[in-house]
């Protein structure tokens, strides 16, 4: 694969997993939010075979598989998973509407484009429009956790913010070191696991949303 | 054992503890392996400090110390210690008013060390990588201590501290990503060693300033959530107030400051790649933001975890406020402020959580009288806030006198005029709700049973520091502090 080519394929799939982003934000319900981000991380996953294939570095292909296997198949299904048992009847619960949550969705990817295109001689280092894509994606994680008042929202939220790391970092020239990855990954498994289980901690006991609790103030 | 094997085994003794909790329930067993595994570790760490300040940085595979990182190694195990003390008493306590369930204090003490473990790490780290994945590592088992007592505020609390602090370090970890990318550039090849800080550093002025820039505001938002700067803080006055006191201590007097650790390491390289002035100038801001945004909270509080929780955020920001006046004097001055507000608080909250239990309540208004049923705890707790507010001799004043003198030095008049002003404030404030809680007619409700040995020991050793700290500073303890200052500054 030629590097124009490389080049033009992440900038594909850049500008798909944007559109998984926006599905993420205007998702009205739970379930499409959950698909959603799945889909972005199997973007993710094959943007890492990519990368693989055009740089031949072997440690990109573990991190594909990874990706693939924990973001893109496991966590998804173990958030559906907490969704069935919980039967979450609520819909999303925006704390402001969803056109308003968009609208600011895409002046961050506005912002993001404009602030990586003002960084000349770095982009060099990442292929394509990775950066601007990866900044845009992480931010938008950020809006949707901060807009949603439901705890597995917000855990949506947090991994496509991840995913959007984790999309700058395969980009940038030979990938992260394959051990660094890995651990991240285990991070991220880990975390998601005590999240699981504080919520359906809090549901079983008082009978709550556990990011709906809001006695603590002041 | 040589200095580097020292560096791998010293994560590896809370990490084996941790495993060797699991087999037994017996709480006098636990808190004796408790408490010897604390002294084990404190031991190795003074014995690593020796062949620093014999042979400089030692360093194998990713991990590496040096006297930055001494510091805070030495600051660790201190506090550890000092915490597995207190918890001898303070848990028999807890567990017979039925604070913490009997059977599942094995899990407490477990995560606890596990705690530790990646605190060591994120201390010993040298690749950047491995330094956050240290850092998720503290708050995946920290939010489980967070909500241990498992009622619904604690969950809440411990809901908020995960998802705030996981999204907040995310914005470390692409920061660190951007700024790994500029030193791959530069270095032309990758690789486990392209990640690491010392090997950034040496390339650190051909870096290019503008990715340098923009991954050092992700890394300053990122480790700036965990250490508890405003406006990130949000989760920390909740964490702190709903934590088992122990735990407590163990986030405000340790854990908050390993953050600024990452933050320093990254002043370094963005000070070496686009100039002192800009690192400079983003700590200030976010120096500046936390001391003011503290300062309501602390006079309106009435719960007293919640009262030192705010104040960490105001101490976090005088040490940001160090580190940005910078030079020798403010650099100095804010590493010796990390030392000495961790000894001191975590004394402050040992002091609160016996007064707490001996009251059933966390409100300041409940506690009165303090020094008619506790006289020692009463002492303490009145040392404690004195030194905090920065009453002189305390080792408080001493530092933040410093950070003073490098503002009024640089001629930041603007930002020494607030910080002063919230200074006095806040010294206000604070003894009029120490002064209300020590002294006057007990409340009726107050236990009056004999003071508990082993929490009293614990916080004589942290006063003992603290009072030594304010009166003269050791070369054991000046020497290290020197170099660091010299790592950071140069």
């Amino acid at each position: 694969m030629s590097a124009d080519t490389v080049q033009t394929l992440i900038d594909d799939l850049g500008a798909l997993l944007l559109f998984t982003m926006i599905l993420i934000v205007a998702a009205g319900q739970i379930y499409r939010a959950i698909y959603a981000v799945a889909a972005q991380s199997l973007l993710i996953a094959i943007a890492g075979g990519i990368l693989a294939i055009s740089t031949g570095n072997p440690d990109l292909w573990v991190i594909a598989g990874i990706t693939l296997g924990v973001k893109a198949i496991t966590l998804p299904w173990v958030l559906h998973w907490v969704v069935r048992r919980m039967d979450v009847r609520r819909e999303i619960e925006p704390v402001i509407p969803i056109a308003a949550t968009l609208a600011l969705a895409v002046l961050i990817v506005v912002v993001s484009f404009q602030l990586s295109a003002s960084l000349g001689p770095v982009r060099q280092a990442i292929t394509g429009n990775a950066l601007p894509v990866g900044i845009a994606l992480t931010l938008t994680g950020v809006l949707v956790m901060a807009t949603r008042k439901t705890a597995l929202t917000q855990m949506v939220g947090l991994f496509a913010s991840e995913n959007g790391i984790f999309f700058t970092a395969m980009a940038v020239t030979q990938g992260m070191p394959l051990i660094i990855e890995i651990g991240v990954i285990l991070d991220v498994i880990l975390a998601a696991l005590v999240m699981t289980i504080m919520v359906l901690r809090v549901r079983s006991t008082v009978d709550a949303d556990i990011a709906d609790l809001d006695r603590l103030r002041g | 054992m040589t200095a580097e094997t020292l560096l791998w085994v010293l994560p590896l003794v809370p990490t084996l503890t941790a495993l060797v909790m699991l087999t037994t329930g017996d709480r006098r067993i636990l808190s004796a392996i408790d408490v010897g595994s604390s002294a084990i570790l404190a031991g190795l760490a003074l014995l690593l400090a020796r062949e620093v300040a014999a042979g400089g940085p030692r360093a194998l595979g990713v991990l590496r110390i040096d006297d930055l990182g001494l510091v805070f190694l030495l600051l660790l195990v201190v506090l550890t210690l000092a915490v597995s003390i207190y918890t001898v008493g303070w848990l028999r306590q807890a567990v017979a008013v039925g604070n913490m369930k009997a059977e599942s204090i094995r899990l407490y003490f477990a995560l606890v060390h596990l705690f530790v473990a990646t605190m060591v790490v994120t201390v010993l780290a040298d690749n950047l990588g491995v330094l956050w994945i240290a850092m998720e590592g503290t708050t995946i088992t920290s939010a489980v201590l967070v909500g241990y007592h498992g009622h619904h505020h604690g969950l809440e609390a411990a809901w908020k501290y995960i998802i705030v602090t996981t999204i907040g370090i995310s914005f470390g970890l692409f920061g660190t990503v951007l700024i790994y990318a500029a030193a791959a550039a530069s270095q032309g090849s990758a690789g486990p060693g392209a990640m690491s800080w010392s090997a950034i550093m040496q390339v650190a002025p051909t870096l290019d300033p503008g990715i340098v820039r923009i991954g050092f505001i992700f890394v300053v938002v990122g480790y700036g959530t965990k250490a508890g700067l405003a406006p990130m803080h949000l989760w920390l006055p909740d964490a702190h107030s709903q934590a088992p006191t122990p735990v407590s201590a163990l986030l405000s007097g340790i854990l908050i400051k390993c953050a600024l650790l990452g933050i320093i390491r990254f002043q370094t390289i963005a000070a070496a790649a686009a100039g002192p002035a800009f690192p400079a100038g983003v700590l200030l801001v976010f120096g500046l933001i936390s001391v003011v945004v503290a300062t309501p909270f602390i006079l309106a509080q009435h719960d007293i975890k919640r009262l030192l929780g705010y104040h960490s955020v105001e101490h976090v920001g005088i040490v940001a406020l160090g580190l940005g006046f910078g030079g020798p004097v403010g650099t100095y001055g804010a590493l010796l402020h990390v030392v000495n507000h961790g000894v001191t608080k975590a004394l402050a909250f040992f002091a609160a959580g016996t007064a707490i239990a001996r009251y059933g309540s966390r409100d300041m208004r409940v506690i009165r009288g303090l020094l008619g049923v506790a006289p020692f705890g009463a002492t303490f707790l009145m040392l404690a806030a004195l030194s905090l507010a920065g009453v002189p001799p305390f080792s408080i004043f001493v530092s933040e006198l410093m950070v003073l003198r490098a503002g009024i030095g640089g001629g930041h008049w603007v930002a020494i005029g607030i910080f002063l002003a919230m200074v006095v404030v806040i010294f206000a404030g604070l003894l009029h709700h120490a002064g209300a809680m020590a002294f006057g007619e007990p409340t009726a409700t107050a236990s009056r049973e004999p003071e508990a040995r082993s929490p009293l020991v614990g916080m004589a050793l942290l006063a003992a520091i603290m009072i030594l700290l304010g009166l003269t500073i050791p070369a054991t303890i000046d020497e290290p502090l020197r170099r660091a200052t010299e790592i950071i500054v140069d």
